[in-house]
C-alpha cells in the first residue's frame, strides 16, 4: 500500500524520520527536490535499486545519479582531481549532477557502463537533512517513468501512473506544486573535457562561465548566483556590477536575483538611475537596482548617494556598473563585489561570465 | 470669472530633470517657472542625476522668487505649498521637498504632498493665467500616462480617486523611444527624433515588429522585447543599410509602441465602458500618437484630451498646483511636515482618496 503524507514546514522532522525508516526497509519514495518529484530509495542496496529500475524501466547500464549531504562527502563516493575541487564547489550545492569516476561504494547498477557515477547536492533543505539523518547516498533520478517528461506536483505523477507501478511506490512526499524548474544539468567531469549530458535551467561551460538561451534562464542563473554570492560573502554588502550590452539581458539577470529575496516587481530605473525594495526576508534590509548608463564622470558617482546604501543586509546591482571607476575602489573595501559580464552570442544564446 | 473659493498653491516639482515652480489659483496657472536642464544633458545622453540634483540646489531659490514675482501675487497670500514627493528620482525629489518645508517654516503655511502621476492625470485640465481652456472634469475617465518612467493605464474615478488598470513590466513608453534612438546612433531625448524621422517616410510600419502584450489578456505593458527585436533587426543591418533605412526604422518602432498603446486603451474603454480618455506624461506631445488616438478614440465614439500647452506634458510644477489646490480644499495637508520623505516609487494607489 502506498502512503502520502503531507510535507508542510511544521512537520519536516517527522516526515524525514519517516521517509529514512522507509528507505532503510529497501522503500521506494517519490520526494520534492529544488528541481522535479523525485524517486528516493537506498543507494547501496541491490534490491532497492532493483525495485527503482524496474519501476522507471530504465535500460541497463543508464547511470543514476545519487544525492549526497555536502561536498566533504563527495569524495567517499567518486574520485575528486585536486584541480577539479573549485569547479566542484562553484556547482554544488545547486542544480547540477557531476559525473565523476564511482569508488565503487553505491550499487553498479548505478554506474555508468564506463564506471562513472553521478553526484548531486541540491540546494533543498529537507533532502540535504534526509541524507544526513539516513547517513549513506539515496538515488536521485526523477519520478517519471524512462523516456517520459518529469512532475512537479505529486497529482500530475499519480494520473499518469499504471497501477502496476504505483504498487512499487512505498511512500509519497507531498509538498504541494514545486516551482517549474528543469531538471539539473548534467555536467561530466571524468574526462579532461568538460562535457554537458543534458541541459537544465542553468548552464555551466567551465567555472564561472554559464549560457543562457532565454530571458526566464538569465532570471534562473541571476537567482543562482545570488544564493552563492550570500553564503561567499557574508556579512558585508554585495554589490554585483553587471556588464552587458544593450538588450543583453541585464535587467532580466537583475529580475532573477531579486526574485531571490522575493522582490517581483522590478522595472527599469533607467529613467531614475536607481530604485530602492525593501527586502522582506529575515536579516536583508534593501534592495538597490541602479542603472548607471546615463553617468561617466566620477564626480557625478559621489554626488549619487550609493555609497549610503553599504551598509550589511543590502544587496545592490548596477548595471552598465563598470563605469563606477575609481569610485569602485572605495567600494571595494566595504563591499563583497562580483562582477557578471552577459555577453550576446547570436539571439538566442549569451554567454555569463562571473569573476570576483 | 474665477471662483472665489480657489486655492493659491505655491508647487514645487523637482521629480527628474526640470526644476519648476508654479503659483496657481486653482486649476489656473499665474506663473510657471521652470529650468530646463534638457540642454545640459544633451551632452550625458540622459537625465543626470547628481548634475540634476547640483541644478535643482542652485536654482530652487531662484525660480521660487521668479514664479511668485511673476504671479504677481505675494508669498503671504499663499494658502499652501504643494510639492512632488515621488515618484521620480530620489535625489532629485529631496530638494524640492526640502525647500517646501523651509518655506512652510518661514511662511507658516501648510504642505501638501502630491503624487507626481496625479498632476499627469490633471494636466489636460490646467489653464492659463486667462483661464483657458475651459474644460470641466466630468468623471470617470480613463488616463493614459506615458512618460520615460512611466507607462499606465488608469480609471480616473473621481477627484483623487484612481485605479491602475496596468503599468509596464520592464522599460517605459519614453524609455523604450530613447533607447531605439540610441541602438541607431542618435542622442537623448530620442522620442523627437524618431518622431521626425518616421514622419519623413509618412509613418509607415515597414517592418512589422512585435506589437507587445497585445494579447497578454490584461493592461500591462512591456516594451523590453520589442527593444531586443529593434536591436536584433539593427544588427542584422550593415552600417549602409542601416542609415539608407533610418525613417523606416524609427517609423516601425514608434507603430509598435503607439498601436501597443492605443490598443490597450482601446481595450480599457471596452471593458470599463468609460468613453473619455485623458493622455498625459512627455510622449503625449508626439504628434503622432495624438493623431493616432483622436482617430481611434473617434471611432469609438469616445473623446480625448491631452495637454493644452506644450510644457504640460512634461514634468512641470503647474499641474502639481492643481492637484494642491484640490488637496488644501480638502484640507489634505502633511500633518507634520517634518517627517514628509520622498518616494522614488510611489503608486497612484497609494495617493487615491476612498
Amino acid at each position: 500500500m502506498t502512503r502520502l503524507i503531507k510535507l508542510v514546514t511544521q512537520n519536516i522532522d517527522a516526515v524525514l524520520k519517516d521517509t529514512a525508516r522507509i528507505l532503510r526497509g529497501g522503500g521506494l519514495v517519490v520526494f520534492p527536490s529544488d528541481t522535479v518529484y523525485g524517486l528516493l530509495t537506498d543507494a547501496t542496496k541491490r534490491e532497492a535499486v532493483q525495485k527503482l529500475i524496474q519501476f522507471k524501466n530504465r535500460a541497463p547500464g543508464k547511470a543514476i545519479s545519487i544525492f549526497i549531504q555536502d561536498l566533504s562527502h563527495a569524495a567517499d563516493h567518486v574520485k575528486i582531481h585536486t584541480k577539479q575541487r573549485p569547479m566542484l564547489a562553484s556547482l554544488l550545492p545547486g542544480p547540477f549532477t557531476v559525473v565523476l569516476p564511482s569508488k565503487h561504494t553505491v550499487d553498479p547498477l548505478l554506474e555508468s557502463e564506463k564506471g562513472t557515477l553521478g553526484i548531486r547536492i541540491p540546494n533543498f533543505l529537507p533532502i540535504l537533512k534526509l541524507v544526513q539523518i539516513f547517513d549513506a547516498p539515496i538515488t536521485a533520478t526523477s519520478a517519471n517513468l524512462g523516456g517520459k517528461h518529469p512532475y512537479y506536483s505529486v497529482s500530475s505523477l499519480m494520473s499518469q501512473l499504471p497501477k502496476s507501478k504505483k504498487d512499487l511506490i512505498d511512500l509519497i512526499v507531498d509538498a504541494g506544486k514545486l516551482p517549474r524548474n528543469k531538471p539539473s544539468t548534467v555536467i561530466d567531469l571524468s574526462e579532461s573535457k568538460v562535457r554537458i549530458l543534458r541541459k537544465g535551467d542553468i548552464v555551466v561551460e567551465k567555472r564561472n562561465k554559464y549560457l543562457s538561451h532565454s530571458p526566464v534562464e538569465t532570471r534562473k542563473i541571476g537567482c543562482y548566483l545570488i544564493d552563492k554570492i550570500l553564503k561567499q560573502k557574508q556579512n558585508k554588502p554585495i554589490i554585483i556590477i553587471l556588464k552587458g550590452d544593450l538588450g543583453s539581458g541585464k535587467t532580466e539577470m537583475t529580475r532573477g536575483i531579486a526574485e531571490y529575496f522575493g522582490i517581483t516587481n522590478i522595472i527599469s530605473p533607467t529613467f531614475v538611475v536607481y530604485y530602492e525594495y525593501k527586502i522582506k526576508a529575515h536579516n536583508f534590509d534593501t534592495f538597490i537596482h541602479a542603472d548607471l548608463y546615463s553617468i561617466d564622470d566620477d564626480e557625478e558617482f559621489e554626488q549619487l548617494g550609493l555609497e549610503d546604501f553599504l551598509k550589511t543586509g543590502n544587496v545592490m546591482v548596477v548595471e552598465w556598473g563598470e563605469r563606477l571607476g575609481r569610485i569602485l575602489q572605495s567600494f571595494q573595501k566595504k563591499a563583497g563585489i562580483v562582477f557578471v559580464e552577459i555577453k550576446y552570442d547570436g539571439e538566442k544564446k549569451r554567454q555569463i561570465y562571473v569573476s570576483n | 470669472m474665477e471662483q472665489q473659493n480657489e486655492k493659491i498653491i505655491l508647487s514645487i516639482d523637482t521629480s527628474c530633470d526640470e526644476t519648476s515652480v508654479a503659483v496657481v489659483s486653482g486649476k489656473r496657472v499665474l506663473s510657471h517657472v521652470e529650468y530646463s536642464q534638457i540642454l545640459m544633458h544633451e551632452k550625458w545622453g540622459g537625465v543626470v542625476p547628481s548634475i540634476a540634483k547640483r541644478a535643482h540646489e542652485e536654482r530652487i531659490d531662484f525660480v521660487v522668487d521668479k514664479a511668485v514675482k511673476n504671479s504677481k501675487s505675494k508669498i503671504q497670500n499663499i494658502d499652501a505649498f504643494a510639492v512632488t514627493y515621488g515618484p521620480g528620482l530620489a535625489i532629485a525629489l529631496e530638494v524640492g521637498i526640502r525647500k517646501a518645508k523651509e518655506l512652510s517654516k518661514t511662511y507658516n503655511k501648510p504642505i501638501v504632498a502630491v503624487n507626481h502621476m496625479e498632476g499627469h492625470l490633471y494636466s489636460p485640465f490646467v489653464q492659463n493665467s486667462k483661464g483657458n481652456p475651459k474644460r470641466k472634469l466630468i468623471f470617470p475617465y480613463i488616463g493614459l500616462l506615458v512618460s520615460g518612467g512611466h507607462t499606465e493605464l488608469i480609471v480616473f474615478k473621481d477627484d483623487l480617486s484612481y485605479e491602475i488598470l496596468g503599468e509596464t513590466r520592464d522599460d517605459a513608453a519614453g524609455e523604450a523611444l530613447d533607447k531605439a534612438a540610441r541602438i541607431l546612433g542618435f542622442g537623448y531625448p530620442g522620442g523627437p527624433i524618431l518622431e521626425h524621422l518616421a514622419k519623413e517616410v509618412g509613418n509607415t510600419d515597414t517592418y512589422h515588429f512585435p506589437k507587445p502584450m497585445l494579447r497578454s489578456g490584461n493592461f500591462e505593458f512591456s516594451f523590453s522585447g520589442l527593444k531586443t527585436s529593434f536591436l536584433y533587426k539593427v544588427r542584422a543591418m550593415s552600417e549602409n543599410e542601416k542609415n539608407n533605412n533610418l525613417g523606416h526604422l524609427a517609423s516601425s518602432f514608434q507603430e509598435a509602441v503607439f498601436q501597443t498603446l492605443i490598443k490597450k486603451t482601446m481595450k480599457a474603454m471596452k471593458q470599463t465602458g468609460i468613453k473619455h480618455i485623458l493622455v498625459g506624461g512627455g510622449v503625449a506631445v508626439n504628434n503622432r500618437l495624438r493623431h493616432l488616438m483622436r482617430k481611434t478614440v473617434r471611432e469609438a465614439e469616445g473623446s480625448v484630451l491631452f495637454p493644452s500647452y506644450k510644457y504640460l506634458n512634461f514634468d512641470n510644477a503647474a499641474m502639481i498646483g492643481f492637484v494642491g489646490a484640490i488637496r488644501a480644499k480638502r484640507n489634505l495637508f502633511v500633518e507634520n511636515p517634518e517627517e514628509l520623505d520622498r518616494k522614488p516609487r510611489v503608486s497612484l494607489l497609494q495617493s487615491t482618496i476612498k
